[in-house]
């Protein structure tokens, strides 16, 4: 799923976006999906797509790795747009560039901005019970992961996985996946004891001050100004 | 499994306003649910349960190209409402990722969300008659039956009955060309079709030989889900 590399990208990043707080970056996200599901013409898509892309170059991310999470809503998006496309190839190409568009804009918050600052704003709409749920989940998904690999890797060693056998596929997915709940109760147990020692009492603190400077009010304003035009019904058009 | 991979901008703004509505109504409902006293100890049990559906979607089965969610073993373990919340959480991080929309998640939430509650309380009303594997494997089948189904008429309902119901094909449009009849002849939703029983199947048996295994090993984990998991933490 990429999460590491996304994680590293996010944390590690220096440009002028991973500098800019979680809030102005989640503003402009939502604006920018508000305007492709706006947007009314090849044009303004294609607009929206310049901006976006040339915000993902600023921001020194790996664009290989942008380029394989951008293929997924791509890929799911091309029955749709095929069926766009007997109206006209027009409507088919709106189709595709809208769901790059909406997902470039989200890839470019999440390789811009920790999970931890995403959270932290989401703290202000979101109960704590949610929240933390978040925070577990996102904190357990690398040690899982890494658990899942060493079990992959220690099934696939010992012979107990092919592409072609799928009856001893299954059973040993089904063990595999048995013996990773039996050990996520064991580190559940284990992460509620550590919580409960640190001071956890149902809600994990974050930090809500986010700082506002030039690259933030720059951001959302031109996002605005992005919005705003898509709005408007250009003649020109 | 029925997590529909939509990216924003398909389906259209009253599909997925409602359902997002209805999603929240449904977790304030799930959030009333749990008890106060016991959501502390409960939470990081959670957390871990929405990893390991995160998790389970990336684990390959072969040549088959599915991937199983786990919604309804969630159910099981840990229960309708927390299942549910962990559901939504597994859905706003997917789409994260790319993998669906944003303006999607509410309706996905939805979607395996039914799977969860209609997973839970089968489950529970079929083991005190049949084995626990079997009663998992019943329950799992049932529930995504449901779940596809609705995936279907949320399909039916963005890009119209006749493209989203198996067995058309794009060549119908109008041609009026007969075609023999071939039962080999696998193109298209019919492909989408067969694929989707196949993961159906798969996932039910998947989640059946998961709980025959959690019999085996640990049977308190079936027998009273996450709260008596919650008791024996505490």
């Amino acid at each position: 799923m990429h999460l590491a590399a996304v994680d590293y990208m996010a944390v590690n990043g220096k440009s002028f976006l991973h500098k800019a707080g979680p809030h102005s970056k989640i503003l402009m996200t939502l604006l920018l999906i508000a305007g492709v599901l706006i947007a009314d013409s090849l044009a303004k898509l294609g607009l929206i797509f310049i901006f976006t892309a040339a915000l993902v170059v600023l921001s020194e991310a790996d664009l290989r790795e942008i380029l394989h999470l951008i293929i997924y809503p791509a890929f799911f998006s091309i029955v749709f747009a095929l069926i766009g496309m007997q109206r006209s190839v027009a409507a088919g190409l709106a189709v595709l560039l809208r769901a790059i568009d909406a997902a470039m804009a989200v890839i470019l918050l999440i390789t811009t901005t920790s999970y931890v600052d995403i959270f932290a704003v989401l703290s202000i709409f979101l109960p704590g019970v949610i929240l933390d749920i978040f925070i577990f989940t996102y904190r357990s998904l690398f040690i899982l992961l890494e658990k899942l690999e060493d079990l992959l890797r220690s099934i696939r060693l010992r012979g107990g996985y092919h592409p072609l056998r799928l009856a001893l596929n299954f059973r040993n997915t089904a063990g595999m996946i048995g013996v990773l709940i039996i050990h996520s109760f064991d580190m559940s147990d284990r992460l509620y004891r550590i919580y409960t020692l640190r001071g956890y009492s149902g809600r994990i603190p974050l930090t809500r001050k986010f700082k506002t400077g030039v690259c933030d009010v720059v951001l959302v304003v031109v996002s605005v100004l992005m919005l705003t035009g898509v709005i408007i019904k250009w003649s020109i058009w | 499994m029925s997590h529909i991979h939509l990216p924003d901008g398909i389906l259209p703004f009253a599909w997925w306003a409602s359902a997002y509505i209805v999603c929240i109504a449904v977790l304030c409902i799930m959030l009333r649910l749990i008890k106060k006293g016991e959501v502390r100890r409960k939470v990081p049990f959670t957390g871990v349960m929405s990893a390991l559906m995160l998790i389970s979607m990336s684990v390959p089965l072969g040549f088959i190209p599915i991937h199983m969610s786990l919604s309804v073993l969630n159910g099981i373990l840990a229960g309708p409402a927390l299942g549910f919340i962990a559901v939504f959480v597994v859905n706003i991080m997917l789409s994260l990722m790319g993998h669906g929309g944003l303006s999607v998640a509410g309706l996905n939430t939805l979607l395996m969300g039914s799977e969860v509650l209609i997973g839970y309380y089968m489950f529970t009303a079929l083991k005190r008659h049949m084995k626990p594997s079997l009663a998992a494997g019943i329950s799992a089948l049932v529930a995504l039956t449901v779940s596809v189904a609705l995936m279907f008429g949320v399909l039916a309902a963005t890009i119209g009955t006749e493209e989203a119901l198996p067995g058309h094909e794009s060549g119908e449009h109008g041609i009026g060309k007969e075609q023999p009849a071939s039962f080999l002849s696998l193109s298209g939703w019919s492909a989408a079709a067969v694929i989707l029983i196949i993961g159906m199947l798969t996932e039910a048996l998947v989640t059946g030989l998961i709980v025959s295994f959690f019999s085996r090993v640990r049977p308190d984990l079936i027998d009273a889900p996450a709260v008596s998991e919650s008791n024996r933490m505490g």
